[in-house]
């Protein structure tokens, strides 16, 4: 504090005044925007700008902190009746009677002072900090202020009251030097206690640079090493080596309480150390009690219900930073496959890329490892996972899981039918063909249509006859021409060779009059013939080239295109 | 030193002396307050009126009382504290702001002490008030304080007179140093027992307190380390349990501070350290007090603290998250760097290195202190000696070894003599590296064999006469009891 009436005759309230308007309106900003927003910018500039007058008349501004009040040289430069809006009662309030500003604090200090004020006007009553301890860790050096008597004062450290000593001073003389005497270096062995500088070692007296150095890697070491690991395993320790009961249902009490709170929190790795631990704790421990033992399992199954799989996926997605692979990936390993359904039901919904990437792989793993969850899945047809498990069985191309496709092809839903089909046809196996095959006589158009092209693809002989039905018999008058077209196709790759001779019936004119099958089916077959590329079936398709029904002709010459690329 | 032959002597003595001080901190008081209102009402209004007048009476009123029972008056200033008379006026809510602008007066004239003698006018004070006023204007403030007293002069201005800062100014830092680090020692003792006592109960310990608490003690030990050190030697002020909890704490950031953590980190090592025996919250009191050896089964509910400790941390509400920190440091504290001590570990566990530095300082505090079941202490010296020179104790040696370079040659708190034949205890380690076996040291029992009442005489082993020869030196290590010294009474 400087004279008292320095910097009332240069500077006038007004000034003060304007500075207190100044920083309140910008705690306000730093509160409401991020600091990569202009108004939280121009806010900062505000604020150094309103220091510019003051700082011309003095160094340092000392503000009397009282409830609704801020005062400056006896007189009120702020007010605010309303405490909730009150920039002194958010200071007051906890304790705060002097702050003072001082040159140099409008750099950075200002900003951080605001900040934190706002940090501590929200705090709960509760809570372990306050205006005092949070200012105190800012570490300001432009910025004082005075939080009086806090803590009050302990019991009094007294002197004791010196009575007369224990002996006269004469007969305490002699006592000392008796006492010296005792312990002179004369004596053949020097009692305890006697000084000599030769004892000491002085190297003692300062560390070397391999010390030195020790010290600095354990510090840095401190502050990288697993904390929350390392008291986890303090944690299961006292658990494992102690037989007490009530030891035993502390640990879990408090395993109960820290569990949400690491999953929340995102310690993915302690969570998956606590899964792991409990499981293993409940097979070991001898003398558990059946109820405890139960609560010890209980984790690894709660852990897999699915609200909290699904809070945890929601987690991953809005926390800001992106998801140690690593910690994620241990934590669902320790899944139960039935949190399956939760993640492939979350994966859609996903905001952030990394994470979905990251999930996908996991729920990938998950479902490798558990191919009967695949399947039970796959037949609980009214399970909202099962969009995404057939994508992700097509995607991993599971096996397994193709009876489970097969129950999906009963599903009402066109489109799920559909899905199966091509995670069928992606399957490939004798199995799943068999499958896609029974897709063939599907009540929907686009699921035939995926099945003929998938069997027709793969060759697949064992839908031969009900290819047949529809390319050699007239049974299947609905379908319409790209439908027979791809029946057709499908007959030509899967008979190859074997498939030109009738083909050829169907395409050319036959018998005495010269009859002709409709021209639709005749254009099928000539596109079929395209498709199995032997000289036979060039032979067909050019002695049709000057058919006289033009859409034959056209069929036929592109066919024949395949045979000239 | 203590007689219990003069018991009844000594307690009236000290009712006496705690009226006293009552008397002076509601007097002395009363006297700054009337002395800023004076001054306030000077420099709002012109002399003549009342408001001015009847400030003035008051002042003149408040000195009158005060003189009427001390004689004379000595205001001084010891950086934030103001003393009347050598007593401390607590600053409260209604009157810090009225304080603070007194020191701040006073500082910007450089006044240490203001003397009122018995025969002070009332005309006297409002010549010294006015000058205040109108010489702190001035633009040069230079010499403020030389222009004020040769005013005064010449003004016949006798029964006010002022001396200043410097000079006095090392002997009030150090009076402030002394007076911050008691009273932060007494807050320490008091929020830990009150965090043992609320786990005793099963209440909820404020954690607030116990923050700010670890931030006084952090800000002490960065000023002045020394003040808070010398009271560690502190004995039968409380509970073991708590004092020893202050020690630990005070002793880990000192001990941070040499090996040279930043204030961050010396308060999250701070914080471990006052809570590393919460676990004895748990320990039953007839076990934790019994003055007699411990059977078995009371030594493994002794050993049971490291972890009962990091439970009760582990469900310690008020922390914004769980102190993981403070938990290992209570669950590791008793163990050696070989893992074995106590508790044991089964799963793979590597020692923090505050861990092992609370371990040092709990260690040398424990054989330093008189506790229920150690009913002799050691001496410093030989602790540290035991530490360093003992594997089996289990301790970092590096951390023993910063340990024995924080605290030199001679421990705070030993007692020594001196080739004069004084018996005098260790005050600090010289600042000087050069003369680690020379600390500063305060004179106990004098070269007649006469008692030297606390604070003692401070002396300088480094001090030479003009030949270059050491003016004392240490013979001996002795044992305190054996003078029936209370080491700790010379450093409150």
């Amino acid at each position: 504090m400087t004279a008292v009436s320095d910097s009332e005759i240069i500077l006038p309230p007004s000034q003060i005044e304007e500075l207190l308007r100044t920083l309140v309106k910008a705690q306000r900003a730093f509160q409401m925007y991020l600091p990569n927003n202009p108004i939280y910018h121009r806010a900062m500039g505000n604020v150094r700008d309103a220091f510019k007058p003051v700082w011309g008349a003095t160094d340092e501004v000392i503000l009397t902190i009282e409830e609704t009040e801020c005062i400056w040289e006896e007189t009120v430069v702020y007010q605010q009746l309303n405490k909730t809006e009150s920039f002194s009662w958010s200071l007051y309030k906890d304790g705060m009677r002097i702050l003072v500003l001082q040159r140099g604090c409008e750099q950075d200090e200002i900003v951080r002072f605001l900040q934190t004020v706002n940090q501590a006007k929200h705090l709960p009553t509760d809570a372990g900090d306050d205006l005092s301890t949070l200012l105190w860790e800012q570490d300001f050096e432009h910025i004082l202020y005075r939080f009086p008597e806090l803590l009050g004062d302990g019991a009094p450290l007294e002197v004791a009251v010196m009575g007369p000593p224990s002996a006269p001073p004469d007969e305490v003389r002699s006592e000392v030097k008796k006492d010296v005497e005792e312990g002179t270096p004369a004596d053949e062995s020097r009692p305890k206690g006697v000084v000599d500088i030769d004892d000491f070692d002085s190297t003692l007296y300062f560390l070397d640079d391999s010390e030195v150095k020790y010290l600095a890697d354990e510090v840095e070491r401190e502050y990288s090493r697993d904390l929350r690991a390392s008291a986890l395993a303090g944690l299961f320790d006292v658990f494992e080596l102690n037989q007490r009961p009530d030891v035993h249902q502390e640990v879990i009490d408090i395993l109960d309480v820290l569990f949400p709170n690491l999953l929340n929190a995102g310690e993915f790795r302690a969570c998956a150390a606590v899964l792991r631990e409990t499981q293993a704790l409940a097979k070991v421990t001898e003398d558990l009690t059946p109820e405890l033992r139960e609560r010890l399992r209980g984790f690894d199954r709660r852990l897999s219900e699915p609200t909290i799989v699904g809070q945890m996926m929601q987690s991953l997605d809005e926390g800001g930073m992106p998801p140690n692979e690593d910690d994620v990936a241990v934590l669902l390993r320790q899944l139960r496959p039935e949190a399956l359904e939760t993640i492939v039901i979350w994966l859609p919904r996903l905001a952030s890329g990394p994470v979905r990437t990251l999930l996908e792989s996991l729920a990938d793993e998950l479902a490798t490892a558990n191919p009967q969850e695949v399947l039970r899945l796959l037949r609980t047809h009214e399970s909202e996972a099962l969009p995404g498990i057939i994508a992700q069985v097509a995607r991993l191309q599971l096996s397994p899981a193709v009876a489970g496709l097969g129950s999906v092809l009963e599903h009402p839903d066109e489109g799920l039918r559909l899905s199966a089909v091509g995670a069928l046809g992606g399957i490939g196996t004798p199995g799943a063909m068999t499958q896609v095959e029974r897709a063939l006589g599907d009540s929907d158009r686009a699921v035939r249509l995926a099945a003929v092209k998938l069997v027709g693809e793969r060759g697949y002989k064992g839908a031969q006859r009900r290819v047949e039905e529809v390319v050699l018999t007239k049974r299947r008058r609905d379908i319409d021409f790209s439908e027979r077209r791809a029946f057709f196709e499908a007959y030509a790759l899967i008979l190859e060779e074997g498939a030109v001779k009738a083909l050829a019936e169907i395409l050319r004119p036959r018998g005495f009059l010269q009859r002709k099958r409709n021209p639709e089916q005749r254009m099928c077959a000539a596109l079929a013939l395209g498709r199995i590329t032997s000289p036979d079936a060039q032979a067909v398709l050019e002695s049709v080239a000057t058919d006289r029904d033009r859409q034959v002709r056209n069929a036929a010459a592109a066919a024949l295109k395949a045979f000239k690329e | 030193m203590t007689d219990p032959l003069g018991g009844r002597q000594d307690a009236e003595d000290q009712r006496s002396a705690t009226d006293e001080e009552g008397f002076l901190r509601h007097s002395g008081r009363a006297l700054l307050l009337s002395l800023y209102a004076a001054l306030r009402s000077l420099k709002l209004y012109p002399l003549e009126n009342e408001t001015v007048q009847k400030a003035l009476d008051d002042l003149q009123a408040s000195a009158g009382a005060l003189i009427e029972a001390e004689d004379e008056i000595e205001v001084r200033m010891a950086g934030d504290f103001i003393f009347v008379n050598s007593t401390r006026l607590r600053l409260e809510l209604d009157n810090y702001a009225s304080f603070s602008q007194i020191l701040s007066i006073f500082r910007t004239f450089d006044i240490g002490t203001l003397h009122v003698g018995a025969k002070v006018e009332r005309r006297e004070w409002q010549v010294f008030l006015s000058l205040l006023l109108s010489l702190s204007t001035r633009e040069d403030p230079e010499d403020l304080l030389d222009e004020l007293q040769s005013r005064l002069a010449r003004a016949d201005v006798a029964g006010l007179s002022l001396e200043p800062r410097s000079g006095a100014h090392d002997m009030d830092e150090q009076e402030m140093a002394r007076e911050m680090a008691k009273r932060t020692y007494s807050q320490g003792v008091a929020v830990t027992k009150d965090v043992v006592n609320s786990v005793r109960m099963g209440r909820a310990a404020s954690i607030k307190r116990v923050k700010r608490v670890v931030q006084g003690i952090v800000d002490q030990v960065l000023n002045n380390e020394t003040s808070l050190i010398g009271l560690t030697t502190l004995r039968d002020y409380d509970e073991y349990t708590f004092t020893h909890s202050v020690n630990v704490c005070i002793f880990s950031i000192a001990l941070g501070k040499k090996i040279g953590l930043t204030k961050t980190q010396l308060y999250d090592l701070g914080l471990a350290a006052l809570l590393h025996d919460v676990g004895k919250a748990r320990v039953p009191l007839d076990v934790l007090n019994k003055t007699t050896s411990l059977d078995e089964d009371e030594w493994r509910i002794i050993q049971e603290h490291p972890w009962t400790g990091a439970l009760t941390l582990f469900t310690m509400r008020g922390y914004d998250e769980t102190p993981y920190r403070s938990i290992l440091v209570a669950y590791e504290h008793h163990m050696k760097t070989d893992l074995t001590g106590y508790p044991r570990s089964r799963r793979s566990r590597e020692l923090g290195i505050y861990s092992k530095l609370v371990a040092v300082a709990d260690g040398f505090d424990a054989a330093t202190t008189r506790r229920s079941y150690q009913t002799i202490p050691i001496q410093p010296d030989e602790v540290l000696r035991e530490m360093w020179e003992n594997p089996r104790r289990g301790y970092d040696k590096v951390m023993v070894k910063a340990l024995i370079n924080l605290m030199g040659v001679y421990p705070v708190g030993t007692c020594v003599i001196l080739d004069t034949f004084e018996v005098a205890v260790v005050a600090q380690a010289n600042p000087d590296p050069a003369f680690i076996n020379r600390p500063l040291l305060k004179v106990v029992i004098n070269e007649d064999g006469a008692v030297v009442p606390p604070p003692g005489k401070t002396v300088d082993l480094g001090g030479r006469d003009a030949a270059g020869n050491f003016l004392h030196s240490i013979v001996k290590v002795t044992n305190p009891e054996r003078y029936g010294i209370t080491v700790g009474d010379y450093f409150v």
